[in-house]
């Protein structure tokens, strides 16, 4: 026991004193941050100078020079000049084809080049078929899109209105008929928006992702090294070789733990500190983020993931020579636990499908896809039980990582006390069935 | 005996790597044990340190088997030697100490005293794999034996080192047996076993050939022979009395003696006709002794030595 705390304390120096350690402390919410919400704020962001518009107009009615004259209410922002600036619009006739497909075809080469950002083309027939207009661009700026979608909706909505003969005020009937802003509530009657489940979900998935993936490769390496650096033999000559395993794998994961102890404090400073940094914060994010069963269940998941994970790598270190031979091993894991994030988007919609559910109960799986359901699912839960419900699953699958988790530790340590004294050709597996008898 | 090993038995797979041996340590001797490269002694030196387990037999160390306890009265270097490379030379010394569970209090003088005396004194703060390969020889022969281990354990000793270490590390290990350290150590090369061990066993194929005490082995192993190097033509020689045969081996002729032949007669006969630049009572090396018994192809063995203690 005692050897066993005196490799956990090296191994756990050995991290935490690096720059490396520092650094990514630091750099990992930057980049997690970088990769989550960037790319959404540049998707959705405004136009920052006036894009340009040529327009085609075959459809006889005069929808050409409407949309431009709506288009032009648009203005950028905090600013009076306008966001689009309507070069010319084309009025052909709408037998007149030949003429209409030279001209879009050579307007389509002029956007290629960068001189034009958009081409509206309004084929004949608009008014009664929506695949008569469209869009041609290379830009996909959320915003600008869909001003163009309102506007041409308005343009168009209005002919066929006055087509229909409604006996009413053509305005007063788009007024009416307006789009209503849905507000979706959960069955508790609260409203997390859609937005702050979605990056707190990936948050806390990626967190046990990043720290499951960089300090069970940590652990790895750490095996491989003391395989090729031939020290392996003195090690297990003062240690067992399973406490020298579990040293390794707790060690590091105690420093994987600091880092995210440092991150817990510094994220819960930035939350009660965001008003006087006048950070805007959601502020239902609090009952997302400092639900019980969310936090209760993101450490266990953070420590069961890890243990299950960091043994599979410890043998996978045990049994190669190189990093380069463990790269074979690595690929499999490394896909079972991003899994979650790439089945993300399914979850998300139905957290509760059959395929999250059965998921989220596989050991391997169980640790981020059963936190990405909590995420989304406890939250709007009105009563918990440790059987049934939300509770009751997670309760489940965290006893399932638990039993597998033991289980590989029992295997690992088989066939790590043979694996890190062989060196030269790989073990196969009916070798290593055969180590587990030794 | 200190140390027992009761006729283990190792096989791997089909190759049976050591079998049924049996060897007998006594406290504070030096062993050496011997035999060419895949003989199986870096097996029994494993079953030994408990790092394999023996298909069968015992190892008892004072009459106990071996237990984990074991692991911090021994200090083991293995043949194939590492250590941690971004470690300085003090962190790795006091690390693998202290997973002898050597108090930490103790360590840290004697760093200092043991690297001096490895010529490593300004190497402390260094990073290991700043040193040449024959330092990190040296480091990793302090954190064999800082935890004062009172059993040495070295597969292979002498790989690696050149001369000025060997001699050094010799001295050391010299100086630790008459502190009560008992050793045990393998090696191919004879020639250094001779001059270092005062118990040997002899191994080949797994099976022990041949142990004993040194000076017990060759005179169990004499051959009854003279080296004579002489001024003159030394044809003669082949008639005196009590020769049975001559071989010439062109600086020197070596003599075969017929049994209860008496050397100090041949010497007076050939004082008579010539003039003796050396005469020599050959002991035979362990080298010999081992291609004598074990029926080996001399290309196995390596460290032909030819003669031994001379006596003129």
């Amino acid at each position: 026991m005692r050897k066993f705390l005196t490799v956990l304390r090296y191994e756990y120096a050995q991290v935490v004193k690096k720059k490396s350690f520092i650094v990514g402390i630091f750099l990992t919410p930057v980049l997690m941050a970088f990769f989550i919400i960037l790319p959404s704020y540049f998707a959705r962001k405004a136009p920052t100078a006036t894009e340009s518009v040529v327009i085609i107009d075959a459809g006889g009615i005069g929808i050409g020079d409407q949309l431009a004259t709506g288009m032009g209410s648009y203005t950028l922002e905090g600013a009076t000049t306008p966001a689009f600036e309507v070069k010319q619009i084309f009025t052909l006739s709408s037998d007149d084809s030949t003429r209409f497909r030279q001209l879009e075809d050579s307007l389509r080469t002029v956007i290629n080049d960068k001189g034009l950002k958009y081409l509206i083309v309004i084929k004949s027939n608009a008014e009664r078929s929506d695949s008569s207009v469209y869009l041609v661009t290379n830009s996909s700026n959320f915003t600008s899109i869909s001003r163009f979608e309102r506007k041409l909706s308005d343009v168009i909505s209005s002919h066929r209105l006055r087509a229909s003969n409604v006996n009413l005020p053509v305005d007063s009937v788009l007024n009416l008929t307006h789009r209503i802003d849905l507000t979706v509530r959960d069955t508790k009657g609260e409203a997390i928006p859609f937005e702050v489940r979605y990056f707190g979900a990936l948050v806390l998935v990626m967190l046990i992702y990043i720290m499951i993936l960089t300090y069970g490769m940590m652990v790895m390496r750490s095996v491989i090294e003391e395989k090729t650096s031939r020290i392996m033999e003195v090690m297990v000559s003062s240690v067992s070789p399973f406490q020298l395993m579990m040293g390794k794998v707790i060690g590091l994961g105690a420093a994987a733990f600091t880092s995210v102890a440092i991150w817990v404090v510094f994220g819960v400073a930035l939350y009660f500190g965001s008003g006087a940094l006048a950070i805007p914060i959601d502020p239902s994010t609090s009952k997302l983020i400092f639900h019980p069963v969310v936090v209760v269940f993101f450490v266990l998941f953070l420590i069961s993931g890890y243990l299950l994970y960091s043994t599979l790598f410890a043998l996978v270190g045990s049994i190669v020579n190189t990093e380069k031979e463990a790269q074979n091993y690595v690929m499999p894991i490394t896909i079972s636990i991003i899994l979650p994030v790439i089945l993300g988007l399914s979850v998300i919609q139905e957290p509760n499908s059959t395929l999250a559910m059965t998921l989220s109960f596989i050991p391997l799986f169980a640790p981020t896809m059963m936190m990405m359901r909590i995420v989304f699912v406890a939250p709007a839960a009105t009563s918990f039980s440790p059987f049934s419900g939300i509770l009751g699953e997670s309760i489940l699958a965290f006893l399932i990582v638990v039993l597998a988790t033991i289980g590989i530790i029992w295997l690992t340590a088989k066939i790590f006390r043979i694996g890190i004294l062989m060196y030269g050709k790989r073990p196969t597996l009916p070798e290593l069935i055969k180590w587990l008898k030794y | 005996m200190y140390l027992q090993l009761e006729s283990i038995c190792k096989a791997f797979d089909a190759k049976v790597a050591v079998d049924n041996l049996s060897l007998e340590v006594p406290r504070g001797a030096i062993c050496g044990i011997i035999g060419p490269n895949g003989a199986g002694k870096t097996t029994t030196i494993r079953m030994v340190m408990n790092i394999t387990a023996p298909d069968s037999g015992r190892i008892l160390l004072d009459g106990h088997q071996v237990d984990g306890d074991f692991r911090n009265r021994v200090g083991y270097m293995p043949e194939e030697r590492g250590l941690y490379k971004k470690m300085t030379c003090e962190q790795v010394i006091t690390y693998l100490a202290e997973l002898k569970a050597y108090p930490k209090s103790k360590i840290t003088p004697k760093i200092g005293s043991w690297l001096d005396r490895m010529e490593l004194g300004d190497y402390r703060l260094r990073k290991v794999e700043e040193l040449s390969k024959g330092m990190q020889q040296k480091l990793q022969f302090i954190t064999t034996v800082l935890h004062e281990p009172e059993i040495l354990i070295l597969d292979e000793l002498f790989s690696g080192l050149d001369p000025l270490n060997m001699e050094l590390i010799k001295s050391v290990i010299l100086d630790l047996k008459r502190h009560g350290t008992t050793i045990l150590f393998s090696t191919h090369v004879m020639e250094q076993a001779e001059k270092l061990c005062d118990h040997i066993c002899m191994i080949s194929h797994g099976k022990k050939v041949l142990d004993g005490s040194l000076g017990e082995v060759k005179s169990r192993f004499g051959k009854n022979a003279v080296q004579l190097e002489i001024d003159g033509d030394g044809d003669f020689v082949r008639s005196l009395p009590g020769v049975r045969e001559v071989t010439d081996f062109n600086r020197y002729l070596e003599l075969s003696l017929a049994d209860g032949a008496d050397p100090d007669a041949i010497l007076k006969g050939v004082l008579q006709r010539v003039r003796v630049r050396r005469f020599a009572i050959v002991e035979p090396s362990l080298y010999d002794i081992f291609i004598d018994i074990a029926k080996v192809d001399p290309s196995e063995v390596h460290g032909r030595s030819t003669v031994g203690g001379s006596h003129a």
